[in-house]
């Protein structure tokens, strides 16, 4: 019996993936879809940690580029929230379909 | 060997609690449940990477995503309503153009991931100091840039939530 193929983790990765597209598409909560932008994001880390077990380099670029984007996720909840925040100052609601004030 | 029937049997266990708790973010009505099973989710993702052999990552994903990211996301829901209509339409005019599209990407991903088969290489529990190496031999300059680019992302939410009048 072999250990887990890596091809699995990247199967595994992309169904995280379309539930997290899933996810902003269906949901209106504004606070939701950043969530399921995490869950992307966190697909994207499992497929580049299972690519980078490939090769038996010594060192550990796709892990690299893995903490690359903790960064932009701490980042993009920090800022994204802060948007959300005060735009709710603005309008009170967080439904992105009543979010129509800066349409042109 | 029964080591490897107990690192399928956890793989198994690992991409099922993925799976069904992302679906319940998706589908949870109460915000509070959906972000609680998204720290659910980034802990099963976290047992993913041990089995890759990626502690560090997996000790990474623990601090950031299930320690920080969780519980700012739960200040956020703490600030704002939940809103009663939670969801957008399920089924909308455009859903058979977007099947046409997703579904050659879904076959491809399956296919793809299928034949696949290579194993994990190298050697389990020293990915720390190749990891140090490298982000800090071969990847300064950009890890200079994303601290910056932090520090550039604290002072903008500060200065995006600050009230006017103070």
């Amino acid at each position: 019996m072999p250990t887990v193929p890596l091809g699995w983790f990247v199967g595994v990765s992309a169904v995280l993936f379309f539930i997290g597209t899933a996810g902003v598409l269906m949901r209106r909560n504004a606070v939701v879809i950043l969530m399921c932008v995490e869950l992307m994001l966190n697909a994207a880390n499992l497929a580049l940690v299972a690519f980078s077990r490939r090769s038996a380099s010594i060192d550990e670029r796709g892990s690299v580029f893995v903490v690359f984007i903790f960064v932009i996720a701490a980042a993009e909840v920090a800022v994204g929230l802060a948007i959300i925040l005060s735009a709710y100052r603005n309008q009170p609601t967080v439904d992105v379909d009543e979010m129509h004030r800066m349409k042109g | 060997m029964s080591f490897d029937v107990l690192e399928l049997a956890f793989f198994g266990l690992l991409t099922v609690g993925i799976v069904s708790a992302a679906i319940g973010v998706v589908l949870a009505n109460r915000i509070t449940t959906a972000a609680l099973l998204m720290a659910f989710t980034f802990l099963n993702v976290a047992g993913m990477f041990v089995l890759l052999g990626a502690e560090t990552i997996a000790a990474f994903q623990v601090l950031i995503y299930v320690g920080a990211i969780t519980v700012l996301i739960l200040y956020g829901v703490m600030f704002t309503p939940q809103n009663p209509r939670a969801y957008a339409l399920f089924f909308q005019r455009q859903t058979p153009w977007a099947a046409l599209f997703v579904a050659p990407i879904g076959i491809f991903v399956a296919v793809y991931s299928l034949s696949f088969r290579d194993t994990a290489t190298g050697t389990k529990g020293h990915d720390l100091e190749p990891l140090a190496t490298s982000v800090f031999r071969d990847f300064g300059f950009p890890f200079e840039i994303a601290s910056v680019l932090l520090l550039a992302a604290m002072i903008g939410a500060i200065v995006l939530v600050r009230r006017e009048e103070d």
